[in-house]
């Protein structure tokens, strides 16, 4: 008496539930995120200034954007900041955590030590290196005082160095978290490799440069996408620390386009130099994602 | 029309088909044990019959009633997983109860109905422990008791011994049969390793590439494998399978083979139709245990066939003593009394229960039927 | 502070040795110089600073600097403190996390468990909303708010703080429930369970550690945030890290460094406690989920 049953209610709502259960945050994703770019490359193509304004003008907006020695600055100063930025971070990173996998007495306590900063707001972080570095009051005042006095350092008020403070203060919030990420890497390399490699007769410069920094390229892969992504979003710590100045020297593209959206409403010229933005951090980002979630299928 | 059948089922994913018309009837109080290689198709039959995984085209029905769509939990089957799948934050009484609660069962009955199992399964002490402080054995067990206790029409075991080590297994594997002797449930049971199917089964489906490849008896498995895979899946260690030319003589259809020599040697079938063969190239099968010394033939064999071999290497293995040599350019294994009296490079009279041997056509690879 | 100490098979010289503790003690004298600098001159009066004593330790201790940054300083146009903005921060933090904790839990239990047709697809694009410039979508969102009658509110700030941080708490749910056995979850559904019930008695159990590091990092990201603050929050309704910009930026009257960093102290103290009492989950799930795809 086989009689034919289909999927029964409960199975069928069953396999709706999951996907119910997805779509608020599908659809946030869509509107807020894809949507919303969607909508800023397109004004980006447009005559908004104070208010979004559907006039096309088609590059225009890129061209003067290309034009501004504003922009031209923000970018140059996007270029010495992200270099140096990744640079001294994943090698203070890499030094670190190297140092600290020798068995070292006290890890327990020097970790959370260079990893504190990572969970300050770069409002708080650019408050202190302000202050610490201006020279009215701060590191220099202090030299002075201690009979130094010709001691001068004046990077924060010089239109030449004030970007590299950024620079500085960027690599103390960070590089103990790359350190961490060096640390995880390095913890899980094989030790049976390690004790191989000394019974064939490897010191201890060989061991790290051909056997165990070669292993770590996941880490420095993830700490290169993670870095960059950072560089090119860093827009607190420079309002904090230097306000963009002296001058212009330290602007950055986030300070540029906020200042152009929304104290000069030239907001056409704002979302051209997001876009900009954007088309960079997916440039590194997208080719990252796709391979490691390929990884997993 | 059988307890659970499973007709004309198959299984895609994509355009890819993975699983090509299977076609089992099982009966009531039947142990079917469905045993391959990994990636044979078998864990997905299970899952198919479980209503974890979709079924792509074909019927699958338990008491006659179709299953196809119909939810896990309305199937009226319980499964034991490999990993055991013990909810690791509830004790081994809730992890037992869960499938009763969740189906409504009223708190008093599902009290009685765990004390019955656990008492059942000697897993009484246990009940208010965690998973996680729970030994191999203990967990298994447990599994079997949460299974148990739902009273299903059917279990379904997912290859439930593989994460158990070699003792604890063979135990498990006998605790396993007298439960289902005892309590009569109809089983289907994944394995890839033989024996468990072998020792288990009242029937087998032995499947290959997403074919069942036979189905059958342990006994019709083992003695009348359907093709050349059964034959060497089924058995430790496996069936040889060597080339041979069928020869005439006297009427009755031989093997040749070479020895280690170079020489032909002629074996008598005691299968006549394969006349029909004469000097045509088949793959003979003989398993390793049908090769013996003289002194430990079958006496109850009327074919035994005496052969001269050189034996190539011994190993003990204390019950049995294996030998190897080469016949037909292969390796054959040869199993020996553990006194018979071998060693290495020695030329040996091997004994050959030839009543036992079968016949494959070496393009099929199907056994020629007799 | 939890990766599990391993023996090292390196052996290093005394000398060496002696010189890997001198850099790494000077490295963690670079990390706190900011933290020492911000609470010795947090406890001291402004004449003491500016005289140029920045890195002494006070020579007259004195709570004051401390009470007028928490009360009385003058923020904008108020002399308010920053207390009314501390308490914009917590009723912006505190719906923010618990939401997006809460989707993301259940995303990852669908794209592991539930798994359908395109779902790495979707997991991608709501993982690279994680790594977009926020520049990108701040004239729409600004737009949008002011449509959803949200522009210049704390639930308008707490909304964009969902929004943009679903990706992570995702991606952290994600990846731990990729790792629980899936056996489980069929065991749970041959036994009758369903969706919600699964998720609640057998996931939800299980999933303690990384709740606490979805919602430490939600924590910390949100309650740091200065961009969206400084883009979407009304006078009122502004968090802490802005009016703390809003203090030390202010070009009126004299600079009150004392009072600026002991407003600095009062902004970073809730991320430092988390961090300091929970830090090792942090540590843990930044290693584990974060860098990870």
């Amino acid at each position: 008496m086989a009689h034919t049953a289909n999927s029964d209610f409960k199975t069928r709502l069953q396999n709706w539930i999951p996907k119910l259960v997805l779509s608020p945050s599908v659809a946030m994703m869509l509107v807020f995120v894809y949507g919303f770019i969607l909508f800023s490359v397109y004004l980006s193509f447009t005559d908004s200034r104070l208010l979004p304004s559907y006039g096309w003008v088609g590059l225009e907006n890129y061209s003067k954007l290309w034009r501004l020695s504003h922009w031209e600055i923000s970018l140059k100063n996007m270029g010495i900041f992200a270099a140096l930025y990744i640079a001294i971070c994943t090698s203070i990173g890499l030094g670190l955590a190297i140092f600290l996998d020798q068995k070292i007495r006290g890890e327990g306590l020097l970790r959370p030590i260079y990893l504190y900063p990572m969970a300050l707001s770069f409002i708080v972080t650019g408050t202190a290196w302000k202050w610490f570095l201006d020279p009215g009051i701060g590191l220099e005042n202090v030299m002075h005082t201690w009979g130094w006095e010709s001691f001068e350092f004046r990077w924060i008020k010089d239109r030449n160095f004030a970007i590299y403070t950024v620079v500085l203060a960027a690599v103390w919030q960070t590089s103990g978290f790359v350190m961490a990420m060096f640390l995880a890497g390095l913890r899980g390399i094989d030790n049976e490799i390690l004790k191989a490699a000394q019974m064939d007769g490897a010191s201890n410069w060989n061991l790290y440069r051909r056997i165990i920094i070669p292993q770590l390229r996941p880490a420095f892969l993830s700490a290169f996408v993670i870095l960059s992504h950072l560089a090119i979003k860093t827009f607190d710590l420079v309002i904090a620390l230097t306000g963009g100045g002296p001058g212009r020297a330290t602007e950055l593209p986030a300070t540029f386009m906020y200042s152009y959206t929304f104290t000069r409403n030239q907001m056409g010229i704002g979302a051209a130099s997001a876009t900009i933005m954007l088309m960079t951090i997916a440039a590194i980002m997208i080719p990252y994602l796709y391979s490691e979630l390929r990884e997993k299928r | 029309m059988g307890f659970l059948d499973i007709d004309n089922t198959t299984k895609s994913y994509g355009s890819v088909e993975v699983l090509h018309n299977v076609d089992i009837s099982v009966e009531e109080g039947e142990f079917l044990v469905l045993v391959g290689p990994s990636g044979c198709g078998k864990s997905t039959l299970l899952n198919m019959i479980a209503g974890l995984e979709e079924i792509t085209s074909g019927e699958i029905r338990i008491k006659d009633s179709v299953m196809n769509g119909v939810h896990p939990s309305k199937r009226n089957i319980a499964m034991v997983f490999q990993s055991y799948a013990l909810y690791p934050n509830m004790t081994v009484g809730q992890n037992i109860t869960f499938g009763l609660e969740m189906h409504g069962t009223p708190k008093a009955d599902r009290e009685i109905a765990m004390r019955d199992v656990a008492k059942l399964l000697q897993i009484e002490p246990l009940l208010d422990r965690k998973p996680g402080q729970l030994s191999g054995g203990q967990r298994q067990r447990v599994a079997m008791g949460r299974a148990l206790v739902r009273n299903p029409d059917v279990f379904l075991f997912d290859e439930p011994l593989s994460n158990l080590d070699a003792k604890l297994r063979v135990d498990m594997r006998t605790e396993i049969k007298k439960l289902h002797q005892k309590l009569g449930t109809t089983i289907v049971y994944v394995t890839h390793d033989q024996i468990e199917a072998m020792t288990l089964s009242t029937r087998i489906a032995v499947m290959n590439g997403g074919y069942v490849q036979q189905l059958g008896t342990p006994q019709e498995i083992y003695d009348s494998p359907a093709n050349i895979f059964v034959a060497t899946f089924m058995g430790s260690p496996a069936m040889n399978v060597l080339p041979a030319k069928v020869r005439v003589e006297d009427g009755l259809p031989h093997a040749e083979i070479i020895l280690h020599d170079g020489s032909a040697t002629l074996l008598p079938f005691s299968q006549e139709n394969l006349a029909a063969w004469e000097g045509k190239e088949i793959l003979l099968g003989i398993r390793p245990e049908t090769i013996t010394d003289s002194d430990g033939a079958d006496r109850k064999s009327k074919n035994i066939a005496q052969m001269i071999n050189r034996i190539v290497v011994t190993e003990p293995a204390g019950s049995d003593t294996f030998v190897s040599m080469q016949l037909s350019g292969k390796d054959v294994i040869a199993r020996m009394r553990s006194d018979a009296e071998v060693r290495p490079g020695q030329d040996f009279n091997f004994a050959v229960n030839m009543e036992k041997a079968v016949a494959f056509d070496p393009q099929t690879e199907a056994r020629i039927q007799p | 502070m939890s990766v599990a100490s391993q023996d090292t098979a390196i052996r290093t010289g005394r000398i060496t040795r002696t010189l890997i503790y001198v850099v790494l003690i000077l490295f963690a004298l670079f990390y706190m110089l900011p933290l020492y600098v911000m609470v010795v001159n947090s406890v001291k009066p402004l004449s003491e600073i500016t005289g140029g004593g920045m890195m002494n330790l006070p020579r007259e201790f004195t709570l004051d600097p401390w009470f007028k940054a928490w009360s009385s300083a003058q923020i904008g146009v108020e002399p308010t403190g920053l207390a009314p903005y501390f308490w914009n921060s917590i009723k912006m933090v505190v719906p923010a996390v618990a939401i997006s904790t809460v989707l993301g839990a259940l995303n990852g239990y669908v794209l592991t468990k539930w798994r359908f047709k395109y779902d790495t697809i979707l997991f991608g694009l709501m993982l690279f909303a994680c790594f977009i410039p926020f520049q990108i979508v701040l004239i729409p969102m600004a737009r949008m708010l002011g449509l959803m009658g949200l522009a210049g509110t704390t639930w308008g700030l707490a909304l964009v703080h969902v929004v943009y941080g679903i990706g992570f708490t995702t991606l952290y749910f994600r990846n731990y429930y990729a790792v629980f056995p899936t056996e489980l979850i069929r065991a749970a559904q041959i036994d009758g369970a369903g969706f919600f019930q699964i998720f609640w008695r057998i996931l939800l159990p299980s999933s303690g550690p990384i709740a606490v590091v979805s919602i430490i990092w939600q924590f910390t990201n949100i309650w740091n945030d200065f961009l969206f603050g400084a883009s979407f929050a009304g006078a009122d309704s502004q968090p802490m890290t802005v009016a703390l910009n809003n203090l030390v930026q202010a070009s009126h009257g004299v600079k009150e460094y004392n009072v600026h960093f002991a407003g600095a102290i009062l902004a970073a103290m809730p991320t430092l406690l988390v961090y300091i009492v929970a830090g090792r989950y942090f540590v843990r799930g930044l290693m584990a989920g974060s860098v990870k795809g």
